[in-house]
């Protein structure tokens, strides 16, 4: 069953000057239930834009431009702000964002926190209700129930995370969009965070999940699907094992050739990383976005509209054909 | 005992410890300052007279009165003994009115004065940079030069100007005092409304400097937690507005809790030029003339009030810390450990 589809998604910055950055261009995918969905690429290329946007809080200086997101049959950017806020935030859909460190308010419980929270969405709820049910989910993940009563302060940084995570899915949301939640956690804390969050897959806490991160290697662990991105736009689609270890996008290409694999006399060698830069998307860009800095650039890439290619069940954006691509990266 | 309790313990006795010293040199500061104090009194009282021996005696009986033939450490004992008697000794400038008698009389004025003025320029202040921050454009546009302005004005010029404008250019107000000239202190209509009117310029001119610091204060604090992490997880997890607000202006009050309690701390010595401005008659007047006097014991009276307050307002200002941020209250008993 499809429970997210998003078309033609389209967002900018607005900035100061009234200059508008289109950090997401035309982003479309869908989501089946019980899926999960990474979106990978470099700094900058829209993956933590991509997420706000799908929570469908547009506050200054991101803006909505056009598209949709249409999460069990209901366009969520039709809907006014307060329905938004009252009938999807946290209910349809939840966020767990980049930096789960400062996400707490630091005057206030976690409890009182979840109090707010409940408040919100389920005003019927008397505090000890969700108190019990507060209780009953963090034991549910294996959080120390004592947590509750902390502040923020009191916490580690991986116990901040996963209290994030036990907060954002209390409402047990059809979708949980993740935002890096683990690029600021050490690697044992981060497979207790992975962990923690494959479970509430298997829990059926949430349907689906959108995982972002520029870590290759932990997409691989979780996702089912991949989407590549680049510059504001998806420009490769596919199940993880095809986007991985198969990629047809130049761009998938390289991104996937610059995984760091601990290796004897690696120290020695080079580093390999994509020369040149990401456009900036302060400009309208003609033709393709990665043609710049792509290896088997032709002519033909250099103006026009580059629109995602279908073949043999694949999806990207690229006009050489994967023979081509397969052969030189060969 | 809880690690809190002993932390405050601790504190108490390093309070202690500084006001020993606080009083050591209340006692001798005055001291070190040039000239006699039996001299000004001599000039005063001598008027007229001629005969040398007459004069000579005169100066040994209130040198003897004042104890100033006695070594400075027996001086000091006697000061000391006084203090934790409750009796800060004779004036000198006004003999024989105790200093107690002086001080008494003069704080209630001063904190009359400061008290209102502080609270008031810090809750208009407060709300004047919340407002600015929170509701931007016009606002800030008006609100943060007007603040900015206002504070950078020194005090005792914005008196001078208030009392220019006021009370000589258009005579609203009078210029100095406390009260009408000739006035009994009394619980009567025609008293309180001339207290009032005495009252309003000097009151004014702390109020608008305050509202200047506190405003911009305020304004920064809440630009910063405005743009926190925490009030966009809250908004993304549906939490409304308002309540978010609550969130942030409560955290940005953090730091403005301290700007109060040590303005509270000096509202003994924080008029003072102030009220010499306007000659009102509080305890910065009568500390002004005691230092003109080289009243010692006046001098060494109000300099341990102020002292005891501005210790009391820290200690105090510990206390609220950690009830009002947990991380303070975490960094206080972690220092212990």
């Amino acid at each position: 069953m499809k429970l997210l589809s998003v078309q033609e998604l389209k967002t900018y910055y607005k900035t100061r000057f009234k200059e508008k950055i289109v950090a997401v261009d035309g982003v479309s995918f869908d989501l089946e239930e019980g899926e999960v969905l990474g979106i990978a690429g470099e700094s900058g290329c829209g993956k933590s834009t991509l997420a706000l946007s799908l929570i469908g809080l547009f506050a200054m200086p991101l803006c909505y431009d056009s598209g949709s997101i249409i999460i069990n049959g209901q366009d969520i950017t039709q809907l006014d702000k307060e329905t938004r806020r009252v009938n999807v935030l946290g209910k349809k859909i939840a966020y767990i964002p980049q930096a789960a460190m400062n996400a707490l308010n630091p005057t206030c419980r976690i409890k009182n926190f979840i109090f707010d929270i409940m408040k919100e969405h389920h005003p019927q709820m008397s505090k000890e209700e969700v108190y019990h049910l507060a209780k009953e989910r963090f034991k549910d993940l294996n959080l120390d129930e004592r947590v509750l009563e902390a502040y923020p302060n009191e916490l580690s940084g991986g116990m901040k995370q996963r209290t994030v995570i036990a907060i954002s899915t209390i409402m047990n949301p059809d979708i949980l969009v993740a935002d890096e939640p683990t690029s600021a956690l050490d690697v044992s804390t981060q497979k207790v965070v992975m962990r923690m969050l494959k479970s509430l897959m298997k829990k059926k806490i949430v349907k689906s999940m959108i995982f972002i991160t520029h870590e290759l290697p932990l997409l691989y662990h979780i996702a089912d699907k991949i989407m590549v991105m680049y510059a504001g736009q998806g420009v490769e689609f596919g199940t993880s094992e095809e986007v991985i270890f198969k990629p047809l996008h130049p761009y998938a290409v390289e991104l996937m050739t610059s995984i760091v694999v601990p290796e004897v006399g690696q120290k020695a060698q080079k580093l390999s990383s994509i020369p040149g830069a990401p456009p900036n998307l302060k400009y309208k860009i003609d033709g393709c976005r990665f043609a710049p800095r792509c290896k088997y650039v032709e002519e033909r890439c250099k103006t026009g509209f580059i629109d995602i290619k279908y073949n043999e069940e694949r999806m990207y954006r690229c006009l050489l054909n994967r023979k081509v691509v397969d052969e030189v990266g060969a | 005992m809880s690690n809190y309790f002993k932390y405050f313990l601790r504190k108490f006795v390093w309070y202690l410890f500084t006001l020993v010293i606080a009083i050591g040199l209340n006692f001798i500061l005055p001291r070190l300052i040039e000239g006699n104090p039996v001299d000004y009194i001599m000039a005063k009282v001598t008027k007229g007279m001629t005969d040398a021996n007459s004069i000579k005696s005169m100066y040994e009986n209130y040198m003897a009165e004042f104890k100033l033939n006695l070594p400075l450490w027996k001086q000091f004992m006697h000061y000391v003994a006084g203090v934790f008697q409750g009796d800060l000794g004779t004036s000198f400038g006004q003999y024989p009115r105790k200093v107690t008698e002086i001080i008494g009389h003069a704080l209630p004025w001063t904190i009359a004065l400061q008290l209102p003025a502080i609270v008031t320029g810090w809750v208009i202040g407060n709300v004047l940079g919340a407002i600015a921050a929170y509701k931007k454009g016009i606002y800030d546009k008006l609100i943060f030069p007007l603040t900015l302005f206002i504070s950078s004005i020194p005090f005792f010029v914005f008196s001078i100007l208030l009392l220019y404008g006021f009370s000589i250019v258009f005579e609203i107000f009078p210029s100095s005092g406390s009260y009408g000239y000739g006035m009994d202190i009394e619980f009567s209509l025609p008293f309180i409304v001339s207290a009032i009117k005495h009252h309003t310029l000097p009151f004014l001119s702390i109020v608008l400097v305050m509202i200047g610091g506190q405003g911009i204060g305020m304004r920064e604090m809440s630009i910063y937690e405005l743009n926190a992490d925490y009030v966009k997880y809250s908004k993304l997890m549906g939490i409304r507005d308002s309540k978010i607000i609550k969130y942030v202006f409560r955290n940005a009050m953090l730091p403005q809790i301290t700007g109060l309690i040590l303005s509270l701390g000096t509202v003994i010595a924080g008029g003072l030029i102030t009220e010499i401005v306007f000659s009102y008659q509080g305890l910065g007047t009568v500390m002004f003339n005691a230092i003109k006097g080289r009243d010692y014991p006046l001098i060494s009276g109000c300099t341990l009030i102020v002292s005891v307050t501005i210790l009391i307002s820290s200690f105090l200002l510990d206390v609220i810390y950690g009830l009002v941020d947990p991380r303070i209250k975490a960094a206080q008993t972690e220092e212990l450990s």
